[in-house]
Formats: C-alpha cells, structure tokens, sequence
C-alpha cells in the first residue's frame, strides 16, 4: 500500500506538492518510487527556471527505466536538492522528506485546486489497479 | 515480473542496486531456467563442422565459449559447448534463438542425437558471487577445488542428479546448474535460503555481465555481426573448418569494433544512442546501464576500429543531454572473482 500523506497535493502524473507562504515543494510519490525501482540520477532543474502547469521540469533515471517529473503547479524554481545528485537513492528512502526534488515560487496559486487530494489521490491509485 | 522470449522472468527481487551489490560481495541465485540447453551425442568430429568450438580437442569436463555461426560468419547465437563425456555434449544457448539453433544443429548433424532438454522440463539455476562455493560445498558432493574455471562435472546438489559447471555471467566465481524441473527448484530453494544469498533478476543480471563486457545476444552482438566484429575474435579458433569459417578467412579486416565506454556521469545512456567523437557520429550505442560497482554509468557499442582503443573521448548523444565517456579495457569492473584458484 503505497504511502499519501495528509497535507499534500497529488498530480496525476505521481508528483507531490507542499505549500507553504506561496512556496511549493516538490517531488515524486511513494507509489511512483516503488514503480521506478531505485532512482539511480535525478537530471535536476535550474534555479531560476520559469514552468508552466503539468510542463516537464525535470527527469529521474532508475535501474530500470527513465521519467519525466512534470510541475504540479506553474511558477519559478527557487531552490533544488543538489544532495539528490550523489546520494538519488533518497527519493527511494523517503520520497516525501529528503527526497523533495525542486521548491517552486507559485505564479497562480489558483492552480492547486486542479490537484488531487489525499482521498482522491488514493482513489486514482485504486481505479488503476 | 517482464515477458523475455515467452518466459515471465523478474527484473528484481528487492532491489536491482542491492542485489548487484550482493552478487559483487556475496552470492546470489538467478532462476536462468529461460537459457536453452541442447543435448547432443555426436562424435566430436562431426560436431565441429557445426560449432566454432573444438569439440575434438575439448577435454572431457570443460566448457568452452563459442557460437553458431551462419555461412556468412553471422552469428545466429554465442554459446557455451560442455563435454561430459566423449560423444556428449551440452550446448547451453540463449532463450530468444533457442529453438531456431535446436533445429539448425539437428539439422546439421542427421546422424547425431540431439536433444532440447530445456524444452522437455530442464531448467537452469546460476550461483554467483565470492562466497558461491561456501554455499554450494556443502549442499554438494563435487569436488570444488578441483572444479576449476570452465569445468563442468555431474553432480549431486541439494540432493539432485544435476549437471554442475563452473561458469557464469556475472564476472564473480560461480556456477551453473542444470536439472530436470523438479529437481531444478528443490536447487533453487536450496540455494536460495542459504543466509548468505539473495534471488536477483534480469535488472542485476544486465548490470553486472555489462560490466564485465560480455555482450548480449540480440542487444549487442547479431546474425548481422560477425565475432572479429564484436571483439569476440578471440574465441574463434580457425583450426578446423565449421559453418562460417570460410567466410571468416575471408573476412578483411572490421570495419568496426564493439567497445566498452564508461562515462563521468550517474546519468545513463541508451541502446540506439549515437556516440561521437570529435564532432561526428561515429558509431551506436548497443547496451547501458549505471554501473553500481563504478558508480557511473556505462555501455557497449561499435565503433571504427582506429577509434576502439581505450582511452578514446566519446560524446554519448542521449536525448536529454552529451554525456562525455571514455573508451575503456574490459571488463569495466576489474576486482571480478570468476578466475579465482581457490574458491
């Protein structure tokens, strides 16, 4: 049973967003850890870099196959985890915590209501089954 | 669990990194019941106009790595020859061709017995890493000293008549076992709750015979290559004649060598990817992957022959960036415990 915490958004493509003061935090969800298998490089974004909803951001590579990551919401990235470049085995360890991906400054908070919830998050995951 | 040649096979157990790394340090067991196994009692004369090993002058109890060639030197698959006895042999060959190399060598020896044993139930388990003969010794009554690199004995394992070599596709010290289903899991079982050792599937299996340099056929080496071709060459003896020597002998020099390339970057490449060299392709990606042993990534791939020496620059176009790599000696991973004298 794949992991969702409360208090994030869901994208349909598997990524995770934590809002916090217009700042949104980024990265993949447990169920798509588990479907990559171990995340063997993250081609990081740059700081600096505008996206657009649901744009590719940046990719992860594992043992077994390559993904896009797509922004969850529109904006400019402020700040990437540049410890994911040695050690991207932490996006397996804790996808949530020191696996985020990206920070991004939130152009349209208005967005977010196009995300999942917890709830509806799980409900996908179930359809898909 | 993936589809591979009509056989469901995992890709991992627990974790393609950790069960590579257990292989490297440890042992680990490999359900390889997909690989083809061909009988054949024929005299060794006759068997070596078909295989690019020397049946005749192979020793009773050893292996030796060869192909099926076609007339035109084109390889229809690399094999491993087994003689377990005078005039019987195990050919063990790979899962995609299988079929299609059981017909060509029964076709080939009309007076010969020739068996598909795979397609009648036998199946095939891999135990490999450094502590592979502390598992296996007591759960055997071969005599593993004696048991060196490429030898192959029959032998009892886990209880089961099998056949027992001492080969692989991992680059550790390691062996083969072949055995009648039944048989064939009361082995893997047995191998496999052995504290020491952890299954692991395709994805490990991939990693670790890239870093040793040993190709894959269908991915890296073809019906379209010939073996000088793939840097193979080595193995091809032209002391007697087969299938495809002809057109070996006649064979100029290649016009392109398969080669290992590692490059700076955990980020990997891909099969289909061009490789250039001072701004022009110069030649293909054919396999790759991260290395977990070197902690980068690696590959194999063709290129002009002037270029395939070690230590030639190499920009490996992959979709989403230039990975810059360097032509490197096989293997890739040196500290491989497969030529080990004592296991």
């Amino acid at each position: 049973m794949s992991k969702i915490p409360e208090g994030l958004l869901y994208s349909k493509d598997h990524e995770w967003i934590r809002v916090e003061g217009g700042v949104g935090t980024v990265g993949i969800t447990d169920h798509a850890q588990h479907a990559l298998g171990d995340v063997t490089f993250v081609d990081l974004p740059k700081a600096g870099t505008e996206v657009s909803q649901g744009e590719e951001a940046c990719a992860v590579e594992s043992c077994k196959a390559a993904a896009s990551v797509f922004a969850p919401a529109s904006g400019r990235i402020v700040e990437v985890n540049a410890s994911l470049a040695d050690d991207p085995g932490r996006i397996n360890a804790d996808c949530y915590g020191e696996g985020w991906i990206y920070r991004l400054e939130l152009s349209d908070p208005g967005e977010l209501s196009r995300l999942q919830t917890p709830e509806q998050y799980r409900q996908m995951l179930a359809s898909e089954k | 669990m993936v589809d591979f040649h009509g056989w469901e096979l995992p890709v991992q157990y627990g974790g393609i990194l950790a069960e590579h790394e257990h292989c490297r340090q440890a042992a680990c067991v490999f359900d390889t019941s997909h690989m083809g196994q061909i009988r054949i009692r024929a005299r060794p004369p006759e068997l070596n106009r078909v295989v690019t090993q020397n049946a005749a002058a192979l020793p009773v109890g050893r292996c030796q790595y060869g192909f099926l060639l076609n007339e035109a030197g084109g390889m229809l698959d690399d094999t491993i020859l087994m003689r377990l006895d005078e005039e019987e042999f195990l050919l063990v060959v790979n899962a995609g061709p299988a079929e299609s190399d059981f017909a060509w060598v029964s076709g080939h020896l009309p007076d010969a017995e020739v068996v598909h044993q795979s397609a009648q139930g036998w199946g095939k388990v891999d135990l490999q890493g450094p502590l592979s003969a502390k598992v296996l010794a007591p759960q055997s009554d071969a005599q593993l000293r004696s048991l060196g690199y490429f030898r192959v004995t029959r032998a009892r394992v886990c209880g089961r008549e099998c056949i027992l070599s001492r080969t692989g596709y991992t680059g550790e010290l390691g062996y083969e076992v072949f055995a009648p289903a039944e048989s064939i899991l009361a082995v893997f079982r047995g191998f496999a709750t052995h504290p020491a050792v952890k299954p692991a599937g395709l994805g490990a299996r991939d990693s670790l015979r890239l870093e040793m340099g040993y190709p894959l056929y269908g991915e890296d080496i073809g019906v379209e290559t010939n073996p000088f071709e793939a840097n193979l060459g080595g193995f091809i003896r032209l002391d007697h004649d087969f299938i495809g020597s002809a057109a070996l002998r006649a064979a100029g020099e290649p016009t392109r060598r398969r080669v290992g390339f590692i490059t700076r970057s955990r980020q990997r490449a891909w099969r289909g990817n061009e490789i250039w060299h001072e701004g022009r392709a110069v030649g293909q990606v054919t396999s790759a992957a991260f290395s977990p042993s070197l902690g980068v990534s690696i590959g194999m791939g063709y290129l002009p022959p002037e270029l395939a020496q070690a230590g030639t620059e190499l920009i490996v176009k992959t979709p989403r960036s230039d990975l810059p790599a360097t032509v490197a000696a096989w293997p890739l991973y040196k500290q491989g415990t497969c030529r080990t004298k004592e296991p």
